[in-house]
């Protein structure tokens, strides 16, 4: 084939996504605890006495409706695992490297995934104790916990 | 059941755009294409030397006789709308989310000299929707600006 090969050349593109995420009734209890209280809310099950963080409408388990089951846990929590992020790609919330971490709440059942931040990613450890470091910017997500800290 | 409604609650929603960065090579013939648009302000097509029918946007190969399109011509700058749509609704823009403003007229145009099926798609800048329709003639306008993409094709414009 007789094409020239130096005509070919590459070009940046990107594609941009728009999305809405609605939290629902339950997602959105939360978030505004969160932000005008400052306040970590689950929902308990009583028949599996398990309290789900974040909560949900309907218990993993048995099933039943947990619709104004809330219940307030701790702002602290321990690490029960993490993951040391250390390659950059775009959009990731930080320049690596960081931490993301599973902290169960006091009071909690079970963990949620959040950025850890104290200092030198070789301090962390599971069973570390740290506690919420809430946003000064209204986020209206999860972000109102801008990240977690180690309790000294 | 109670027969009093809930008390209203702040329901959230968090809105975001992702932007997810792609690289594209234009290959050899797409890039001499892009390259002729930003260059020289002519819309080139390749021939198959078989068939001799143009392929618009080019490609490599002859899609119907499968050989290599080589031959290389000018097509337009004017021809004739072969077909259109008026949009009112426009889904967003890849490269920005943003969406264009509405109502706007995206029209195959088959440019003068074409051999064969291969009508160009753009945009008609159409200050007069009504004076739309097919077989209506219009002239390529280039963007002041060229990259070596398609928007360095700007629209067709009606020739009045």
């Amino acid at each position: 084939m007789e094409q020239k090969h130096e005509w070919a050349y590459v070009i940046d593109g990107k594609m941009a996504l728009p999305y809405q995420y609605f939290a629902g009734a339950t997602g959105s209890a939360f978030i505004v605890a969160l932000r005008d209280r400052k306040k970590v809310l689950g929902v308990r099950c009583e028949r599996c006495a398990k309290t789900f963080i974040p909560p949900r409408q309907t218990c993993e388990r048995c099933f039943r409706d947990l619709t104004n089951a809330w219940v307030e846990v701790g702002t602290e929590g321990v690490v029960t695992g993490f993951t040391v992020v250390r390659y950059a790609e775009p959009y990731q919330p930080k320049q690596p490297p960081y931490v993301l971490a599973l902290v169960q709440l006091d009071g909690a059942d079970t963990p949620i995934a959040h950025l850890l931040d104290c200092g030198d990613p070789s301090n962390t450890h599971v069973g570390m104790r740290v506690r919420a470091v809430f946003s000064d910017e209204r986020k209206d997500n999860i972000l109102e916990i801008r990240h977690f800290e180690a309790v000294a | 059941m109670s027969n009093t409604a809930p008390p209203a609650q702040e329901l959230t929603v968090s809105r975001q755009v992702l932007s997810v960065a792609q690289r594209f090579s234009t290959g050899p013939a797409m890039g001499r294409f892009l390259q002729e648009l930003r260059d020289n302000r002519r819309i080139m097509a390749n021939r198959c030397p078989q068939c001799g029918r143009h392929q618009l946007p080019p490609r490599e190969v002859c899609a119907v006789c499968h050989v290599g399109a080589t031959g290389w011509e000018e097509l337009g700058p004017e021809g004739a709308v072969r077909d259109f749509d008026i949009v009112y609704y426009s889904s967003p823009d890849p490269l920005t989310g943003e969406t264009r403003e509405t109502p706007y007229v995206a029209v195959w145009v088959d440019l003068d000299r074409t051999c064969g099926d291969a009508p160009l798609w753009h945009l008609l800048h159409a200050p007069d929707l009504s004076k739309v329709r097919r077989g209506l003639r219009v002239r390529v306008v280039f963007a002041e600006r060229r990259s070596g993409a398609m928007s360095d094709i700007e629209h067709f414009e009606i020739i009045e």
